[in-house]
């Protein structure tokens, strides 16, 4: 049985283990000052180097994080004080749901909806927007999650002595509660860096761009620069490229990954100690 | 004075007719509350004196805990009037009436900063930073705890013990000058020797503002208060002096009760 189970188990370990390791081996040594800054490089958007790509990236996740954070939270709070529990269930229910719809989907509608409807045309805010819907949910039920680890007695204590909602979530559950919350934030934000169908067509443009002059510019992203240049597949050094791409990309992401595991295990280490 | 005045609706129980002699602290008149559909409390009307300990007895699920959570309005859907100190708790602003309305719940809820920081936790800002030390010392010795937590009043509430914590939960809600006390089953937790700390601490704090003790174990009943309320499956069934309730109850229910409860202690 033993022997089963792992002979099941073990490609589910080496797979990813072997993937990131090829990853490395192919970008790392594509990976230099030239590429990444673009100095001596041309063809195929290389002039302008990978950098560009990195701020796109990043400021789509930064804008998706700004204005998703706010909303999860007010969110989640508006769900705990006001809602009935079963309307609780719902919304929870509702959220679960939502995380299962595809992100082309989103792009698709952020299509319609911001490029066409609005006239932002492909842009920043648009992919912003949209990658902040998409990573709503995650926000809303990981803050949901925290706020319900709140003891109850903890709540009543703190309205039997007199303080309003303001007090009650200043005082007695955000103190507790951000801990969790910000681990959830941070895997929204790994989410929001890693998405890349939703902002093929909303966000992104192949080249032209290194740095947005506003909301409503184009930009490049590594996501979606790996895309464009995997498909030149016949070009090995374009395809070198793109490898480094997928390094740099795949560091960030494993950053904010880290960074929430880290955050993680403080707050359980935390807990068993006053606990 | 004529008690009719004050009291609009005297109960007509047979056992609720002993008027207590000053105006009431609490008067609560044809409270019913339903909570999903269900009637969970059926028209209770009672009175409280200015002072001492008046205990709300009956089986566990009579309604003893959701009868209190209506005073402080932590329930807000009940029917009937409830005043407090002649005035409707309706008409008071409820973050206001809970402050003058001090509830200890049946197990601890001390929030995760200082023991100093719990006591002071209800107070308004300005006051937590201006309270003195001297204050924090009173209601500390009130609630019988000073004396273990004189040293580490800068220490965690939650490295307390049960009792200790129960104790720091009444510090609390004495730091806010409450005029009433909402107790439920506040020992029901703790060992005897903090046990009778509270009782001890509460029944002196009982002189000046009244208390409404629930509990269930009789003999504290008999021990600590002056009157007893018996309600069953939500409804008052007596009201009645503690000497009298326990030596002659006026109701078959209630016979039947300290009956079976008395059996439950041999
Ligand atoms: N939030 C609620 N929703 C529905 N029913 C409740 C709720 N809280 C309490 N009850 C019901 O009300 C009844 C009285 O409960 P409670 O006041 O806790 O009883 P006691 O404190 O006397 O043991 C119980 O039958 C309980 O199931
Ligand atoms: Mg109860």
């Amino acid at each position: 049985m033993k022997a089963v189970i792992v002979l099941f188990a073990l490609p589910a370990l080496i797979l990813p283990v072997a993937c990131l390791g090829y990853i490395l081996w192919q970008g790392l040594p594509a990976l230099n000052w030239q590429v990444f800054s673009g100095q001596g490089m041309s063809g195929f958007a290389q002039e302008h180097g990978l950098y560009g790509q990195v701020a796109g990236s990043l400021l789509l996740m930064l804008g998706a994080t700004v204005i998703a954070a706010p909303v999860a939270l007010a969110l989640a709070l508006f769900t705990r004080l006001y809602l009935k529990q079963r309307l609780q269930t719902y919304v929870t229910t509702l959220l679960h749901l939502l995380q299962g719809i595809p992100p082309i989907v989103y792009g698709l509608c952020g299509l319609i909806l911001f490029v066409h409807l609005l006239h932002w045309g492909i842009s920043l805010l648009a992919g912003q927007v949209i990658l902040a819907v998409i990573i709503l949910p995650v926000l809303v039920l990981n803050s949901l999650h925290a706020l319900e680890r709140i003891p109850g007695e903890q709540t009543e204590a703190a309205c039997s002595l007199g303080l309003n909602n303001g007090q009650l979530i200043r005082r007695v559950w955000l103190p507790a509660a951000w801990p969790a919350m910000l681990t959830g934030l941070l895997l929204g934000m790994a989410r929001a860096l890693s998405e890349t169908a939703p902002i093929l067509f909303t966000a992104t443009v192949f080249s032209g761009v290194v740095w947005p002059d506003s909301l409503f510019s184009p930009v490049t992203s590594l996501q979606t620069h790996i895309f464009y240049l995997a498909q030149e597949g016949a070009n090995s050094q374009v395809v070198g490229v793109a490898w480094g791409a997928a390094v740099i990309l795949i560091a960030l992401i494993l950053l904010f990954s880290a960074g929430a595991l880290w955050l993680r295990r403080v707050q359980y280490r935390h807990r068993r100690m006053s606990g | 004075m004529n008690l009719n005045r004050s009291l609009p609706c005297t109960p007509m129980e047979s056992g609720a007719n002993k008027i207590v002699s000053a105006q009431p602290s609490l008067c609560l008149c044809n409270v019913s509350l339903q909570l999903d559909g269900h009637a969970i409390l059926g028209e209770i009307s009672l009175h409280m004196p200015q002072t001492g300990i008046t205990a709300l007895i009956g089986p566990s699920g009579a309604g003893k805990s959701t009868l209190l959570r209506c005073i402080n309005r932590l329930h807000d859907g009940w029917q009937g009037s409830i005043e407090l100190g002649g005035q409707s708790v309706r008409e008071t602003d409820v973050d206001s009436l809970r402050r003058q309305i001090g509830l200890i719940a049946q197990k601890p809820a001390v929030f995760p900063c200082s023991i100093r920081d719990n006591v002071i936790f209800g107070l308004p800002n300005q006051q937590r930073k201006s309270v003195s030390d001297e204050s924090i010392r009173q209601v500390l010795e009130q609630a019988a705890l000073w004396r273990e937590v004189e040293t580490r009043l800068n220490d965690d509430a939650d490295t307390l013990s049960v009792g200790q914590q129960q104790r720091l939960c009444l510090a609390r809600a004495l730091m806010l000058e409450p005029s009433f006390l909402l107790l439920d089953e506040p020992t029901s937790a703790l060992d005897p020797r903090s046990r009778d700390m509270i009782e001890h601490s509460l029944q002196s704090i009982a002189s000046q503002i009244p208390l409404l003790w629930v509990t269930h174990d009789l003999e504290q009943a008999k021990r600590i208060s002056e009157r007893v309320i018996f309600i069953c499956d939500g409804r008052l069934i007596e009201q009645a002096d503690a000497s009298d309730f326990f030596s002659r109850p006026e109701r078959m229910e209630s016979r039947e009760f300290l009956r079976w409860n008395v059996c439950d202690c041999d």
